[in-house]
Formats: structure tokens, C-alpha cells, sequence
């Protein structure tokens, strides 16, 4: 059957981003089938990390950003974060169907390119139509081809930064299994275990700050910054 | 055949050395501002990952042509 798969084109990586989903959304459907005002049990653990991270984010991207493209960066922290953690299970990349998908480029690079669609959209969206596309001359014209560059290398760098330092560690710890099997490697594993941890959070970090990037107003006097105005004139 | 391997060894080896002096001096200066105002811990353990991020991307590009040199033996 493994096979087949292969012959498919189907590498290790795949099935097992494919079964961290599979089991990420499995436990989220369990915890929310039945919802409570007053949670308790799987209900209450998913509550203190969806608010623990929503606070987290909203101090990093600002109220309005934060609060409203919370689903998209905090599903890319707990997915990388997961699948950087798959890499350190017994036997991953020696099983079939068992490897740390972030260990190879293309994983990273996937994720990548839906941070970069998702800010250009975001940009899109917050500004009402192509007037976003202004923000590349806003502080001179001519450093346009320098503006264009920058949101390039967006991707490749949030790429190469997950694919590198993941890759590089799962390679260590392998040369070190080589060298001694027994006892060495769990240092690197222990480290392994907070720079995954880091890894997630630098790469979702990243996507938020672009996306409330994006969604911060070219020409001022939008939408959100009416409504978040709304609440003074009541109180006036 | 040995240069390549020379060539990929010094690519990785000299790209560590700014991204590592440049981490110890940021993560140095974080945590004196951390042990001065205590409160402001969490805002600056955020700002010194990114920063320190950032810097590390110097030393992955440096991997990263390496591994191409090594594709290339």
C-alpha cells in the first residue's frame, strides 16, 4: 500500500501533515460538540489556549488586527508548532509515514505562500480595492522596486528561516545518533523541544505582523477606524 | 572536489560568527532591560525573538549555500 502511495508522489512528510490535521481537528470537533456558557473539561483547556493566544496576538498586532485575523495566525502557530514537535516522536523519519513535515522545504514553503496571498487579500479588503497598492510608494515613489522586493522576499525568507532551522536540527540529531546512540542526543532533543516551540511562534509572529501590515490604512478615514470611534461619541 | 567541500564548510562556518555576536549583544541588552523594569518582561521577550530571529536568517541563508555547494560535489 506504502507503495502505491509513493508511486503517487505521496512522500512521508505528507501523510503525516495530513494525519496531525486529521487529529487536530478531531480533538477540536470533540471539544466543541457540546458547548457550555460554563465549560469544564476539554472545553475549558481549549478556552485558556485559544485566550492565552488571542491576548498574545492582540498585543503584538493591535486591537483591530489582532482580534480579527486571530484565526488564521494562531492556526499556523499550533499546526507548526505540532508538526515541528512530529519530528521528535521514536523512529520519525525511519518509519513509512512517520517524518517531520517541516523538515522539508516544501511544507514551509506552502504555508509561506498562503501568508503571502492572505496579506495581499488582507490588503485588498482593508483598503476597498486596489487603492493598497499606494502603500508601495508611500514614503517616496522612487523606492518602489525596493517596497516590491521587500514584500518578495517575504515568503522565501519565512521559508528558508522554519525549513533551515528545523532540517538543520533533525540532521544534528541524526549525525549524533550515528556517532552515539545512546544518551548524547537527548540534549540536542531537549533543545529541539524549545526550538520548535520558538520556530512556531517566529513564523506565525511574522504572518501577523505582514497581515496587520496590510490592514493598516493607506490614506487614513476607513471603515474600522469610523466604528472604533463609535463608542466615544456615545459617551460624549 | 575538496575546494567545494572547503567552500561549504566556510560558508556555514563564517555565517555563524556576526548572527552569533550579534545575538549575544541583543539577548544581553533584552535582559538587562528585563532585570531593570520587570514589568516590561513580556513585551521584550517578544521583540528579542523577533530580533533574534532575524539575525538567524543570516546564518540559514549561509546553511543554505552550503547544502547547494554540497549538491554540487
Amino acid at each position: 500500500m506504502m507503495d502505491a502511495l509513493y508511486e503517487l508522489g505521496i512522500t512521508n512528510q505528507m501523510m503525516t501533515s495530513t494525519g496531525i490535521t486529521l487529529i487536530i481537528s478531531a480533538i477540536v470537533i470533540v471539544a466543541g460538540r457540546h458547548m457550555q456558557m460554563i465549560p469544564s473539561g476539554l472545553q475549558n483547556i481549549m478556552e485558556i489556549v485559544v485566550e492565552k493566544l488571542q491576548n498574545f496576538y492582540i498585543s503584538v498586532m493591535g486591537e483591530y488586527a489582532g482580534r480579527k485575523y486571530f484565526p488564521i495566525v494562531a492556526s499556523l502557530f499550533i499546526y507548526i508548532l505540532i508538526c515541528n514537535y512530529s519530528g521528535l516522536l521514536p523512529f520519525s523519519g525511519h518509519l513509512p509515514g512517520l517524518a517531520a513535515p517541516t523538515s522539508s522545504i516544501n511544507f514551509p514553503l506552502g504555508m509561506a505562500l498562503i501568508v503571502f496571498v492572505f496579506t495581499i487579500v488582507v490588503g485588498l479588503v482593508e483598503n476597498r480595492g486596489p487603492r493598497y497598492f499606494k502603500s508601495f510608494f508611500r514614503p517616496v515613489a522612487f523606492l518602489f522596486p525596493i517596497m516590491l522586493l521587500e514584500q518578495l522576499v517575504h515568503p522565501v525568507s519565512l521559508t528558508l528561516r522554519l525549513y533551515g532551522n528545523i532540517f538543520g536540527e533533525e540532521a544534528v540529531i541524526a549525525e549524533f545518533f550515528n556517532l552515539i546512540p545512546l544518551g548524547v542526543p537527548i540534549i540536542m532533543q531537549a533543545l529541539s523541544v524549545l526550538m520548535g516551540l520558538i520556530q512556531a511562534l517566529v513564523f506565525s509572529l511574522l504572518a501577523g505582523i505582514y497581515i496587520s501590515e496590510a490592514a493598516h490604512p493607506v490614506d487614513g478615514n476607513l471603515h474600522h477606524q469610523e466604528t472604533c470611534e463609535i463608542p466615544v461619541q456615545q459617551i460624549i | 572536489m575538496t575546494l567545494i567541500a572547503i567552500a561549504a564548510a566556510l560558508a556555514i562556518g563564517l555565517s555563524t560568527i556576526g548572527p552569533g555576536i550579534g545575538q549575544g549583544i541583543a539577548s544581553a541588552k533584552a535582559l538587562e532591560g528585563m532585570s531593570r523594569q520587570p514589568e516590561m518582561a513580556s513585551e521584550l521577550r517578544t521583540s528579542m525573538i523577533l530580533a533574534l530571529a532575524f539575525m538567524e536568517a543570516m546564518t540559514i541563508y549561509g546553511l543554505l549555500i552550503s547544502i547547494l555547494l554540497l549538491g554540487k560535489m
